[in-house]
């Protein structure tokens, strides 16, 4: 059975709340109730079939067609299934997400993974800031599940993450890591400046150093064969991403900080 | 039933529900892992008095090894899941956390889980660091020569101990020898360990004693010394008698065990001196499996 695909009629003048539009909320929807549903859109709201044309199908199988980044929340919620996102997509993807599986073909805005709880997220291009992090004022960011980017992240990447994984096959903005509580973030790329910023655990795994170097609230604690990275390294192997093509390496330079806090974080750059 | 000269009795071993668990431990080479092994699996011959019964069920290489370095299976039985969990920690904390360049992980998953490094990662002081990996939360605890790497939890598992078989032989020397051949076959076998020294027990027990403070003591019908001196089982040209001891995952396990072990004896046969094939059992009291001989090796 095909995707349930809903297709944008013309690009939104407003921002349209699409946490509606998950698995777990249309799975028992007939098409007219489907079509019915109401959508926030800027300070009012639109009918489903008045935004999208609705093409039937599967609903634990979603795609948003000819996607715009003004597409908020899009996955809110979502415990299982699959949504497909062909074009960039708006902010807060992926929002309270427990299970099932996202994939965008192109960009996200921000708060992509915003407290994300299980489940995989794969954006084919690139992030905007606060991926995985806790909405303003929150304390909590991302709690689980695993988010792939294949190009680059803005700020403040992993900012309140308390657990799970963060995949950035690019480059990641300025403060990644900022205020990181635990889990993982692992970068291929370049990482901007005031990496690991307020980190009080978790781990910054680099394949290279930074360019901006290691800021100075991190202290080297030498080089070390760390056994936990060959199994990480093999948990990537499952991943339709280059880590799972990443030759695994175990031997790396280990800085722990933020410093200026707790400093039970670690950045480990491999050697 | 014969075979090969050698008697096998119409009798049964019985044996007893128990609770397990498979561990990995892993290490830089192969040398240390079973340094480690030896180590974790050491006083744990039977339940009696050790807590626990233990054994190395078989090396892995690192393709076998979630760390991918060389390892050691071990098996790990309890009369119920608390007293098994008290008896792995202590042991992973004495003698595998102790180990150079070791690393301890789950090998079963069980029906329910129990801790491995839950507590041992205390130790850390505060350093200790978590990580998920697949699902499995493992502890990564800072330690002189690096960082021991454990697994959160284990599986438990039911599981059965007590399987046995007693080998009569016509010298000490011939009875040792088949109970070597039969070890050497049974450490094929998945799912099992024998856990007395060598695989082989010369002591093997009856319940109950008259000192009151003892719930087992020798086993007078089958010494060979007493031959005169109680209701002995043994015939008259029978000077030794040795005792394979067997705990296995399932009943089938130690079923497929035991075949292999006594047909190992039986190869050796008469001819060297073995003459019968006994087992141990308590009228059917003890335990709700029962391991008939001649079942087994028909």
């Amino acid at each position: 059975m095909s995707n349930l695909t809903f297709t944008l009629k013309a690009a939104p003048k407003q921002r349209i709340d699409c946490g509606s539009l998950t698995p777990d909320n249309l799975a028992d929807k007939s098409s007219a109730e489907i079509a019915a549903i109401e959508l926030v859109t800027g300070n009012t709201s639109a009918r489903v079939d008045a935004l999208f044309t609705i093409t039937e199908g599967d609903s634990q199988s979603i795609t948003f067609a000819n996607s715009d980044q003004k597409l908020d929340f899009v996955g809110r919620n979502m415990t299982f299934g699959n949504i497909l996102v062909e074009g960039d997509i708006g902010a807060y993807l992926g929002i309270f997400m427990e299970g099932g599986e996202i994939a965008v073909e192109g960009n996200t805005d921000i708060y992509t993974a915003c407290e994300m709880a299980g489940g995989q997220i794969k954006v084919n291009g690139n992030a905007g800031d606060f991926v995985g992090g806790a909405r303003p004022g929150r304390r909590n960011g991302m709690t689980g599940g695993t988010v792939i980017v294949t190009g680059n992240t803005g700020a403040r990447t992993g900012d309140h993450m308390r657990r799970g994984m963060i995949l950035i096959e690019g480059n990641a903005g300025e403060y990644c890591g900022s205020r990181m509580i635990s889990g993982t973030i692992a970068v291929l790329g370049d990482c901007g400046a005031h990496l690991g910023y307020a980190m009080k655990r978790g781990t910054i795994l680099l394949s290279q150093m930074p360019s901006r170097g290691i800021a100075a609230n991190f202290n080297d604690c030498g080089s070390h064969t760390l056994a936990f990275l060959p199994l990480m390294f093999a948990s990537f192997k499952k991943l339709d991403s280059q880590f799972a093509n990443v030759d695994s390496f175990s031997r790396v330079q280990r800085y722990a900080g933020d410093l200026a806090g707790i400093g039970m974080g670690e950045i480990l750059v491999k050697i | 039933m014969i075979i090969n000269g050698v008697t096998i009795d119409e009798t049964f071993a019985e044996a007893f529900p128990m609770k397990a668990t498979r561990l990995i431990i892993t290490a830089h080479d192969a040398k240390w892992a079973m340094i480690s092994a030896q180590a974790f699996t050491g006083f744990a011959t039977s339940v009696i008095a050790c807590g626990c019964e233990a054994g190395i069920e078989r090396e892995l290489d690192g393709s076998e090894t979630p760390d991918g370095r060389p390892g050691v299976a071990v098996l790990i039985f309890a009369m119920g899941g608390k007293g098994l969990a008290k008896q792995v920690e202590t042991r992973a904390g004495q003698c595998v956390l102790t180990s150079p360049t070791s690393a301890l992980f789950s090998g079963l998953d069980g029906e329910k889980d129990m801790p491995l490094g839950q507590n041992l990662r205390y130790f850390g002081d505060g350093f200790q660091i978590s990580k998920m990996i697949d699902g499995k939360r493992y502890w990564r605890i800072p330690v002189m020569d690096g960082e021991f790497l454990t697994q959160e939890k284990t599986g438990v598992t039911a599981a059965v101990g007590g399987g046995n078989f007693l080998v009569l032989a016509e010298s000490q020397g011939q009875a040792l020898a088949a109970c070597e051949a039969a070890i050497e076959e049974m450490r094929k076998t998945p799912n099992v360990i024998m856990p007395f020294p060598g695989g082989v027990v010369r002591s093997g027990s009856k319940v109950g004693s008259k000192y009151k403070a003892l719930n087992a003591s020798t086993n007078d019908a089958f010494c060979p010394t007493l031959k005169g001196q109680t209701k002995s089982e043994l015939p008259p040209e029978c000077e030794s008698v040795m005792e394979i001891v067997i705990d296995g995952l399932t009943k089938e396990d130690i079923d497929k065990a035991m075949k292999v072990g006594i047909q190992a004896v039986c190869d050796l046969g008469a001819a060297q001196g073995i003459r019968r094939i006994s087992a141990g059992n308590y009228g059917g009291k003890l335990g709700p499996f029962h391991f008939h001989l001649q079942e087994i090796m028909a």
